[in-house]
């Protein structure tokens, strides 16, 4: 519409976005990668010291370890959480009474603030108050320390994502059988396709591209579990169960080591890009984009 | 037709099933619903008895909401939080409108120019936010904007931006655009062009994007815990989160301030629950 494209009304109607977006969203990017490059920290000066803080984040155990949390966490999550809410959505897809107010309530956790599902978590699995010793007690089993151990809270961690996650991945499954034409189904039914010859020759072969989508989702927000750790374990004991995110937090505003905290942020971004381009080649293709 | 021996008819196939069908989706929805539960029935606990026998039902009390309703700031709390919320997502949304309106309906001198301009907007979903922790702490100290509701309205509407962004242009090149060639051929102004024409058919896209923004608002914790110090400037995820501090032992209070939290927030949410549940699943069915 070239009648109301005099370049000054363009610029008026780009200008704001694109100022707010440079200041705030590129600028900070491309400030944080010169940061990783510095040895800031503190009140102090930053010197530039090139690529020694990527090398010592190799030999950083802390690091590592939080590195192994995340990835052990991913693996957790997405291999149960993907069947699991798949199974859920059929489930749904069923008669049931009232399944529409079932999902409603399984899709609940995903409005919570993560902040609050974390102190709600930490009454369940407290060594303490938690309710999962109080009803292990009269079972014989002694207190477990779910959170305060280094061994198990990582394992609690993924099991507090799985179930903030699995209603909004059910949800999407959901929304994904009910596009399935059914004429298709009527079909495969009509010619004698027993209820799993269906699920496993029709329904997961046309669902493939929203099962991408939903796995590369929940990689994202795996990727971004922050506040579970801080409500449940603070990420100790000793750093045993930070995830990336929270480590870089802890580096960049309790230590105040600038430099090194920016490095972390360099990881999350790259890990951040690449899974976005994996998103977007798998939505290119799927018939959800 | 009779049916063939020893093949059922498919219809009769599940009286059994379905009863089982039906109790394995109600388990796992109690399942899911049970720590919501189990913090409301805590609520009513006293300390003491949460240590001791937590289930006990002939103890229940009201004096938590009592003690919490006195300690807790609620009204500010939401105060505050609604007040970030409704400016970044105002103006969120209308710069994303605004940029998205010019990147679908008007003609730049040079068309690489607009598609590396959208390019450049989305590009900003590939960037998780916590890599702008710091850097967006150090523009508002240098900005002398730290602290105050500025300090975080900016940044959320920086990365609403490219969310809106995609969701709106998406929607205005399916949308087309004779009611507006129409309006113009009226002497329709941009303005009037914009408000009158665009802005009503958008609606269901608007709502979306409001409610998604909201809800990430409601439930943002990184960005807060960082640019917003004093405590009378707190969200409603800020306070939360120092709930642990401030409680300590006294976990029943604990669980009164959360449930008196949580329940608004589940009440709005059953309200507006299909639009909710529509607006928050957008990124993965439209993205």
């Amino acid at each position: 519409m070239v009648w109301v494209s005099s370049p000054w009304k363009i610029a008026l109607m780009v200008f704001p976005a694109f100022i707010l977006f440079t200041a705030f969203f590129i600028y900070p990017v491309v400030y944080a990668g010169g940061y990783s490059l510095t040895d800031a920290a503190g009140f102090s000066g930053a010197e530039f010291v090139g690529l020694d803080n990527y090398l010592a984040l190799a030999e950083d155990s802390f690091f590592r370890r939080s590195v192994t949390n995340t990835l052990l966490i991913l693996v957790l999550s997405v291999t149960f959480l993907v069947p699991a809410s798949f199974g859920l959505a059929l489930l749904m897809q069923q008669r049931v009474r009232a399944a529409g107010a079932l999902r409603a309530l399984l899709f609940g956790p995903a409005i919570v603030a993560p902040i609050l599902v974390g102190l709600v978590w930490v009454f369940i699995l407290d060594p303490r108050v938690g309710l999962l010793n109080h009803l292990l007690e009269p079972l014989g089993v002694p207190p477990v320390q779910w959170i305060g151990s280094d061994s198990l809270a990582p394992y609690s961690i993924a099991v507090v994502f799985i179930w903030a996650s699995v209603g909004f991945a059910m949800t999407i499954f959901y929304a994904g059988l009910r596009l399935l034409p059914a004429e298709v189904m009527e079909a495969s039914s009509l010619d004698g396709a027993s209820g799993w010859q269906q699920l496993r020759y029709v329904t997961i072969p046309m669902m493939r591209e929203t099962i991408g989508i939903v796995s590369l989702l929940l990689i994202t927000n795996v990727f971004k579990i922050f506040e579970l750790v801080y409500m449940l374990t603070g990420g100790g004991p000793v750093h045993s169960s930070e995830t990336l995110v929270s480590y870089m937090y802890f580096v960049t505003f309790t230590d105040q080591r600038y430099g090194s905290g920016m490095t972390i942020a360099m990881v999350v971004f790259v890990i951040g890009a690449l899974t976005s381009l994996a998103y977007l080649a798998l939505s290119r293709r799927g018939r959800l984009a | 037709m009779p049916t063939p021996p020893g093949r059922r008819a498919p219809r009769r196939r599940g009286r059994r099933p379905a009863i089982i069908i039906s109790a394995a989706a109600y388990l796992i929805t109690f399942l899911v619903v049970l720590p919501i539960l189990w913090i409301t029935l805590l609520s009513f606990q006293q300390s003491d008895t949460i240590l001791s026998d937590p289930f006990a039902l002939d103890s229940l009390t009201l004096d938590n909401y009592r003690n919490a309703l006195e300690t807790l700031p609620l009204v500010r709390m939401y105060a505050n939080t609604i007040i970030i919320a409704v400016a970044s997502v105002t103006v969120g949304t209308a710069v994303s409108f605004m940029v998205s309106f010019a990147l679908t309906r008007m003609v730049f001198r040079r068309r690489r120019t607009q598609s590396f301009l959208r390019f450049y907007l989305l590009s900003g979903l590939a960037v998780p936010v916590y890599v702008l922790l710091f850097p967006v702490y150090r523009l508002d100290l240098a900005l002398g904007i730290y602290g105050t509701y500025l300090a975080v309205v900016i940044p959320y509407i920086a990365v609403s931006i490219p969310f809106n962004t995609l969701l709106l242009t998406g929607f205005l090149r399916d949308f087309p655009s004779e009611l507006e060639e129409a309006a113009i051929m009226d002497g329709a102004g941009l303005f009037r062009i914009c408000w009158s024409v665009v802005l009503p058919a958008m609606r269901p896209i608007l709502a979306t994007i409001v409610i998604f923004n909201v809800v990430y608002v409601f439930n943002e914790f990184p960005f807060v815990s960082i640019l917003i110090n004093d405590p009378d400037l707190a969200t409603v995820s800020l306070a939360v989160s120092r709930f642990q501090g401030q409680y300590t032992v006294d976990y029943g209070g604990m669980m009164a301030a959360a449930t008196l939290v949580l329940l608004p927030q589940l009440a709005i949410y059953a309200v507006f629950q299909r639009h909710v549940i529509a607006g928050l699943t957008a990124g993965a069915v439209k993205g």
